[in-house]
């Protein structure tokens, strides 16, 4: 039996988890990861939920995983592959379709198709967003300075962050000033005039977050998507091969290769503290294991609210975690199908839907259509016309459904966590049934197809994962709650008050995403401090 | 020349800031499209002897406008003891006093927790806007700005900024781009109590409470507010219009000439340079600088477009100005007024809880109007006697959401639609309403840019919104008044610091036009 004295243990096996795991044991530490469940990933993971298919249960793509973890760690060498996600489709009203193809020249010509303007103004628009997303990177990377504080390491942090933003010119800060206070809509509205690109586009401005294309802040959302890169590349999307649950493995792999144990089926019931001081944690079979630094992965509420007892916290603290706003609002179908579904709009070539078909396809016809599902969701109910974003798994990695077969991954909002009445199997079946029928729009054979079902609503979500209202980035990325205001002010250095308790999860900055860079930064901080 | 410079617009920015111009000798030209000075504080007759102001609350006079102007000639504030009101149809009723102490008094009736946490959530909020009055007194930093004349004054901003204290200084931070509705959430859990806050958070937005920035909106508007007032400054005695009319005074003694009836069409440029301006009857006005406090949209309009970069236009054009604002003016009976039972007059808000406000936002996301339109009133003729005749009152409504870009347009039938939405709000709170009336009329989006020549209906000049303030106003890169031919300063609302800060903009671009 392994000794139950550690120099650090991570509580949660989600990917910051690892992540922060694997950079400690780099760093000589003995480190023991601990998650509930009985594999790791959190909402990472890829599990084989009807036979012989395999479903990226929850988070479904990647491409914010820091280059320098993937670096740090030679995460290559432990499995990590991504195979890139070639187009988006957004199928139109009128029977026809939008496609942006992972080649710029066949994406303008196919925007020519729709709107020469457009296709002209997203040459810039591209640009303008790279030098955007490159202006906000170094931010991720950055433990996020204190504006209010005096001392020498804030200073210095807040001098390079105004060097940093001086160094972008007029014209790119008040773009990025932009981008953080308007909304998607707007913000698209100045650039393109056609309505279907404008939705796909605010469709990333929205995504788990309680907000509308056409809610100040969402531009931030759509800016924080666009950040994603994949070997360098950005705005690529892609997946990982064997689903999503590769990467998390890829990473867990890397940890045990420096000498981390990982303890699946390990629920932490409580963190143990001697005066202010950590000590240890408490599992729910009364296992108790020592160490002198303890990190958490789970979001703001389960790390304050549970694992601590409240009372022993400052009540500012306590205050700001209570208001801290999770909300989530999308949910999940995963689909067993036993053939490809024929989407109307490109039934004509069926070579250019079977290229398709590797790509994602977004049902997102137009801004107002967007807006409208927020609307339902504002008052408490799932969207009836839902937004979609859809991924046939076993096309991009045949190796996700047996021969012939599929599985398609449907990312579904808004499905409020606070639903009238509550979520219950009546209100499940429902969401799920309006899903497919949505989707029936745009693709009539969807229904002769399935095989299996499994919906996924924001309580499911919450329930397996523990993730705190179901919200998918342990926290909305809204600008109340970014930098250092995340979680909380004051404590937004992965820092708690019980001296040697940590926090790594996706609830601190930067958060949200398979990016894994809260995990790096709380890492690094502990090992700095 | 004649003139050293031509200001458009005889509205509170256009005559502060000629006056500023004028005290530092130069000859100065207002030019007035209207009859009449005074821009959106000028009362309109709506029915024979009947005025009508457009608000009840006209903004906050700055310590350097109220300087350069000297003591203003009649021109008394009388102090704001009632903020507003909220009246739900089921006989809710809550009033919010300036005094803390009285207001917390009657949110008791509706919740002990939030009677208790009302008086310190109000004198926080007043901390804050504090800080937004500092800002409003300069011009806005940038970026690029380097020169010891511009970073001077931030340091004591930031000596202000500090002096509140580490955890409010990150709680201003947190709170500018939160939403009303989270914020009055945190705190209160009264109904009536978030929807009478989150009405003054959404006034001139076509954005529902739910929608972010909402807070700053609500802070800009308690700029210059008394203590205790979430809604509203200190209310002019004399007139609804006295401060435009005491403005003017000064300016005159200054030699400052004022010609109403004087549309200006075009401002005039010549090699880059301003050389005056065309008015509608063709006479040309030559001056080397022009300051228009028009909005950005509608003075760009009147330049030849040769003299403007391409990427500036691109700016202006997008400009958010989205009046959705209407007006419904009452002629009525005295004795109807007496039937709305509140002891000092201040705005009543008939929208009683905020998911309410939140749907009537709603439509005009999709350019419709709300069927159920937020409506607040308040009996101007109470304040003020000389509006109406003896025996007579004006009651004035605000109608949000009617937003400027209506589907299918504003046509005669949703004009008289939205009148009669608003006259059975009111008559739901007042018995008799109805039939008390002696005339109505209505001002659409439509209308007020017509009258009032603001684009889209928006008196505000541009939306208080976060990417529209501070070195964002009017446009990107341009929020130090100076525009991009020499000599031509925008000096309205359509500038830091906007609407509601009265002289604050024209003051600012009269000294930016010294320089």
């Amino acid at each position: 039996m392994a000794s139950n004295r550690y120099d650090a243990i991570i509580i949660g096996g989600g990917h910051n988890g690892l992540v922060a795991a694997a950079y400690l044991a780099r760093a000589k530490k003995r480190v023991v990861v601990l998650e509930r469940r009985p594999l790791v990933g959190g909402a990472a993971v890829t599990e084989e939920i009807y036979p012989g298919f395999k479903f990226s249960v929850f988070s479904y793509v990647v491409s914010l995983l820091r280059p320098e973890i993937i670096r740090d760690l030679d995460l290559p060498a432990h499995g990590l592959q991504i195979l890139p996600l070639e187009s988006t489709v957004t199928p139109l009203e009128s029977g026809d379709y939008l496609a942006g193809w992972g080649d710029a020249d066949e994406t303008r010509r196919e925007l020519r198709r729709h709107s020469p303007h457009d296709a002209e103004a997203m040459a810039i628009f591209g640009r303008l967003m790279q030098h955007m997303a490159m202006a906000v990177k170094p931010i991720l990377s950055m433990v996020p300075p204190d504006p209010a504080s005096l001392s020498p390491g804030d200073l210095k942090g807040l001098l390079k962050l105004g060097g940093h933003f001086r160094s972008l010119g007029a014209e790119r800060f008040h773009a990025l000033y932009k981008l953080m206070t308007m909304s998607s809509a707007d913000y698209l509205d100045e650039w393109f005039e056609f309505g279907p690109l404008k939705a796909t586009k605010s469709a990333s401005g929205i995504i788990g977050t309680f907000l509308g294309p056409r809610s100040p802040g969402s531009a931030y959302v759509l800016l924080h998507h666009y950040m994603g890169e994949i070997d360098g590349a950005f705005r690529a999307w892609g997946f990982q091969k064997g689903g999503t649950g590769g990467i998390s493995d890829a990473i867990a792999s890397a940890a045990r290769s420096h000498g981390a144990e990982i303890r699946t089926d390990a629920s932490v019931e409580k963190v143990l503290t001697k005066g202010e001081t950590v000590v240890g944690v408490a599992l729910a079979n009364g296992d108790e294991l020592r160490a002198p630094i303890v990190v958490s992965g789970l979001d703001p509420r389960r790390t304050f609210m549970n694992l601590l007892d409240p009372r022993q916290l400052p009540t500012d603290l306590v205050d700001g975690v209570n208001r801290y706003k999770f909300r989530g609002s999308s949910g999940k179908v995963n689909l067993a199908l036993s053939g490809l579904p024929e989407f109307t709009c490109m039934k004509h070539d069926k070579g250019l839907m079977l290229r398709a078909t590797r790509g994602a396809f977004s049902i997102s016809p137009s801004i107002e259509y967007l807006e409208r599902a927020y609307d339902d969701a504002k008052y408490g109910q799932f969207s009836s016309n839902p937004y979609m974003d859809i991924v046939v798994g076993s096309m991009i990695d045949p190796g996700m459904a047996p021969p012939g077969k599929h599985v398609m991954s449907i990312f579904v909002q808004y499905a409020p966590y606070n639903i009238t009445g509550g979520w219950n199997d009546a209100t499940r079946d429902a969401f799920g049934n309006a899903v497919i029928k949505t989707l029936a729009r745009f693709a009539p054979n969807i229904e002769s197809l399935i095989l299996h079902m499994q919906v996924l609503t924001p309580a499911d979500i919450e329930r397996i994962t523990g993730l705190s209202e179901g919200n998918i980035f342990q926290g909305e990325l809204a600008l109340q709650q970014l930098f250092f205001l995340r979680p909380v002010p004051a404590w937004a250095k992965y820092r708690t008050p019980v001296r040697g308790f940590w926090q790594c999860g996706a609830g601190t900055h930067p958060g949200g995403g398979i990016m894994g860079a809260s995990g790096r930064l709380a890492a690094l901080e502990i090992l700095g401090a | 020349m004649k003139y050293d410079a031509i200001v458009i617009g005889a509205g509170p920015n256009g005559l502060v800031a000629a006056t500023t111009l004028a005290q530092h000798r130069k000859r100065v030209l207002v030019l007035e499209s209207a009859l009449e000075i005074g821009g959106h504080m000028r009362t309109i007759e709506f029915a024979p002897g009947f005025r009508s102001p457009l608000n009840e609350d006209h903004g906050w006079i700055p310590p350097r406008v109220r300087s350069i102007v000297g003591e203003f000639k009649g021109l008394t504030q009388v102090p704001l003891e009632v903020s507003m009101t909220v009246a739900g149809a089921d006989g809710a009723r809550l009033t919010l006093h300036s005094s803390p102490e009285k207001a917390a008094a009657e949110i008791r009736a509706h919740s002990d927790r939030d009677a208790a946490r009302w008086p310190a959530f109000v004198a926080r909020l007043q901390r804050f806007a504090g800080i937004l009055a500092e800002l409003y007194q300069l011009t806005p930093p940038d970026i690029d700005t380097r020169s010891v004349g511009e970073v001077l004054p931030l340091v004591g901003i930031g000596r202000k900024l500090r002096a509140l204290g580490h955890a409010d200084m990150i709680e201003f931070l947190r709170v500018l781009p939160m939403s009303v509705q989270d914020l009055l959430d945190d705190a209160f859990e009264s109904e009536l109590l978030k929807a009478a806050v989150a009405a003054c958070a959404i006034r001139d937005l076509q954005q529902g409470p739910r929608s972010g920035g909402t807070t700053f909106n609500l802070l800009h508007y308690m700029v210059g507010a008394p203590q205790g007032s979430v809604r509203g400054r200190d209310r002019f005695l004399e007139a609804p219009d006295s401060f435009v009319k005491a403005v003017a005074g000064a300016a005159r003694k200054r030699g400052v000439e004022i010609r109403t009836g004087a549309p200006v069409v075009r401002i005039d440029v010549r090699d880059g340079a301003i050389a005056g301006v065309v008015l509608e009857g063709g006479e040309e006005i030559a001056a080397p600088r022009v300051i228009s406090t028009a909005d950005p949209s509608r003075t760009m309009r009147m330049v030849d477009p040769v003299w403007l970069d391409p990427d500036f236009m691109l700016g202006v054009r997008n400009v958010k100005f989205r009046g959705c604002t209407a007006f419904v003016f009452f002629a009525v009976d005295a004795e109807v007024a007496g039937k709305v039972d509140h002891s000092t007059p201040a705005t009543i808000s008939l929208t009683a809880d905020t998911a309410t406000l939140e749907k009537a936002a709603d439509a005009a996301k999709y350019g419709e109007w709300s069927a159920e339109p937020h409506v607040e009133f308040f009996i101007a003729s109470q304040r003020w006697p000389g509006l109406a005749p003896d025996g007579r009152h004006v009651i004035t409504a605000r109608v949000q959401y009617a937003p400027y870009h209506l589907k299918g347009g504003w046509s005669e039938a949703r004009t008289a639609a939205l009148r009669d939405k608003a006259t059975a709000a009111i008559a739901r709170l007042v018995p008799g309403f109805e039939s008390a009336i002696r005339h109505r009329a209505v001002l659409t989006p439509r209308d007020v840019e017509e009258r009032f020549g603001v684009t889209e209906g928006a008196l505000t000049h541009g939306e208080m919104t976060l990417d529209q303030i501070l070195f964002m106003r009017p446009v990107p890169g341009w929020g130090k008044y100076r525009m991009p031919i020499d000599g031509l300063f925008i000096g309205g609302a359509g500038a830091h610091p906007g609407p509601g800060i009265l002289g604050g903009a024209g003051y600012l671009a009269a000294r930016a036009a010294l320089r």
